[in-house]
């Protein structure tokens, strides 16, 4: 028995192997501190969204609803960093999986499911990021409201920022190629202005705009503040129909994302 | 004898192609893989070599027949960390430095201890810290390399290494590769560069057109194929007093390069000549060429 420890250093086992456990934490760890050493992708989730806080209103005392005006622009600037991230941590991903990293991953023992969940919990820690930065910037520039305003604003806006991850999926997806992120992320600018997040829209453009994906979100995210009121006493929207708007586009998100897999399949 | 590393009985894949119709990529093969042994897949592009090495990696579900890795199905044996790969370009994330990208796939095994080992073992102790996309094609192919060693296995799965390394890069990776496989795992690689199997590989499977086309040692396969020598003689008007004109060479390596063959100055029995008797396709052009030589 002693004469066979020392030919072999790696001998094939029959059976017995050691199973070892994934430590999915220390994945998701690494992850994290890869995207977030990202200057592209932070620049637009973090900086971005920072500075259009300075220009649109920072500051700004004039009463609006149950707090001010820079409290409002402040939670629809944390919107658009938090959508922006997780675009774009969803994007990444789906990117990742057909550039090959997702085969390196299969040849793993973690479960697909647990992988989807790291890259979820990335995804929502990431978009955390723009949220706490733009709500510390305000608070300490003079955004005001009532405890419950800050509390439920920055709850719905980083909770709902996650129907975006199914929308960045769902573009990556459709689109392929390492360009699809770059759109996803892009057209995150256009529905922001049509989502009523960076100027304050009325007339025509607002009834467009209430049919895009970002109107529903950012209008429940300020409901606590505003109550439905638009600026400028443009109108006034109910509950229903901003839940109505995120409803329906996140069907038709996870809708495109199913259809875009399946393609992609089809075509392996 | 032991559990065979594989065992692969009537496996067979179909695909549905652009307009419906139906493409067998691969198209029964029957296959045993010892325990301990270096095998090559040698063969075209086309040859059906990736489909055949995802089914044995679970990758790809077979249409037909069966594959057993380790005596279980391919998935165990990924799952218990027996098999691992290494996969052609691609496959790595730019943002993370080399250390870094053998950490999280060593987190997924769950062998955190492996992390040191594989690089030294890849010899990447100097490029540690660098991110992967300031790596070199030949430096990212050696990190995949270490990748696959994370878990320990008994069999690692090669899918063409080497495509668009240079020479010495090519020889670098095979170097460590081959200080490896010292260690008595079962390797098998797919390739369409002929030297690498003639100089690497005890075995040589060669394919065409998702068929085993010979399986046997690689200097037997060698032999029993590569007597054959094609001869071309050039027109009277390209030859001259310095030999053959440069350029009706250059020509004729384009006419030729579609053919698989990108070395025309080989010459004597080979692998080479195994590979064009076998893969077949020259054979119709063949003669047109030889015609239009003459």
């Amino acid at each position: 028995m002693t004469t066979m420890t020392t030919t072999a250093t790696h001998t094939a086992a029959p059976t017995g192997r050691r199973t070892a456990r994934p430590l999915a934490l220390t994945y998701a760890g690494l992850d994290l501190k890869r995207q977030l050493r990202d200057r592209m992708g932070m620049f637009f989730t973090v900086a971005l969204p920072a500075f259009l806080f300075f220009v649109f209103g920072i500051g700004d005392g004039e009463a609006y609803g149950s707090a001010n005006v820079a409290m409002f622009v402040m939670v629809s600037m944390a919107a658009y960093g938090a959508v922006t991230a997780t675009t774009t941590v969803a994007g990444a991903a789906a990117t990742e999986q057909t550039m090959g990293w997702g085969r390196q991953v299969a040849l793993t023992p973690l479960p697909s499911l647990a992988f989807v969940a790291i890259k979820t919990a990335v995804a929502m820690i990431v978009a955390a990021v723009p949220i706490a930065l733009i709500y510390a910037i305000g608070a300490a520039t003079g955004s005001s409201g009532n405890a419950f305003d800050w509390l439920a604003s920055a709850a719905i806006v980083w909770l709902g920022s996650a129907v975006f991850a199914v929308y960045g999926l769902a573009v990556c997806l459709v689109f392929k190629g390492e360009n699809a992120a770059g759109i996803a992320s892009g057209l995150i600018v256009i529905m922001s202005f049509l989502g009523n997040l960076f100027t304050p829209m009325d007339g025509i453009i607002l009834e467009i705009g209430r049919f895009t994906p970002l109107y529903g979100y950012a209008g429940l995210a300020r409901y606590p503040i505003s109550e439905g009121h638009l600026p400028n006493d443009a109108g006034h929207d109910p509950v229903w129909l901003l839940l109505a708007n995120v409803c329906a586009w996140t069907v038709i998100f996870a809708a495109l994302a199913v259809w875009g897999l399946r393609r992609r399949r089809e075509r392996v | 004898m032991s559990t065979p590393a594989i065992q692969a009985t009537g496996l067979t894949k179909h695909f549905r192609g652009e307009s419906g119709e139906t493409v067998t990529a691969v198209d029964g093969i029957d296959l045993t893989i010892g325990s301990g042994e270096i095998v090559a897949f040698l063969g075209p592009n086309g040859a059906g070599k990736t489909t055949t090495v995802d089914m044995f990696l679970g990758l790809t579900s077979p249409t037909g027949g069966t594959v057993e890795v380790y005596g279980a199905s391919p998935h165990r044996a990924v799952m218990e960390g027996r098999v691992s790969a290494v996969m052609q370009t691609g496959g790595l994330l730019p943002g993370f430095t080399v250390r870094e990208t053998v950490r999280a796939i060593a987190a997924l095994h769950g062998r955190p201890d492996r992390v040191e080992v594989v690089i030294e073992r890849a010899g990447l102790g100097p490029l540690a810290n660098r991110l992967v996309k300031a790596c070199s094609g030949g430096e990212q192919q050696r990190l995949k390399f270490a990748l696959a060693l994370v878990p320990d296995p008994d069999l690692v799965i090669l899918d063409e290494p080497t495509t668009g390394m240079d020479v010495g890069a090519r020889q670098q990776f095979w170097d460590t590769m081959q200080a490896d496989a010292a260690d008595g795992r079962t390797i098998v690689f797919a390739t369409h560069y002929l030297a690498e199997a003639d100089a690497f590989a005890d075995r040589t499977v060669l394919m065409a057109r998702g068929r085993i086309m010979a399986d046997g040692p690689t200097n037997e396969v060698r032999a029993a194929y590569g007597g054959h020598t094609v001869t071309f003689r050039p027109p009277a008007n390209v030859t001259g007093a310095n030999g053959i004109d440069q350029a009706w060479l250059d020509d004729l390596r384009k006419a030729v390069a579609p053919l698989g063959i990108y070395d025309l100055e080989v010459a004597g029995a080979s692998l080479e000549a195994a590979f064009l008797a076998l893969t077949g396709t020259p054979m119709s052009n063949e003669n047109e060429t030889e015609g239009a030589l003459r």
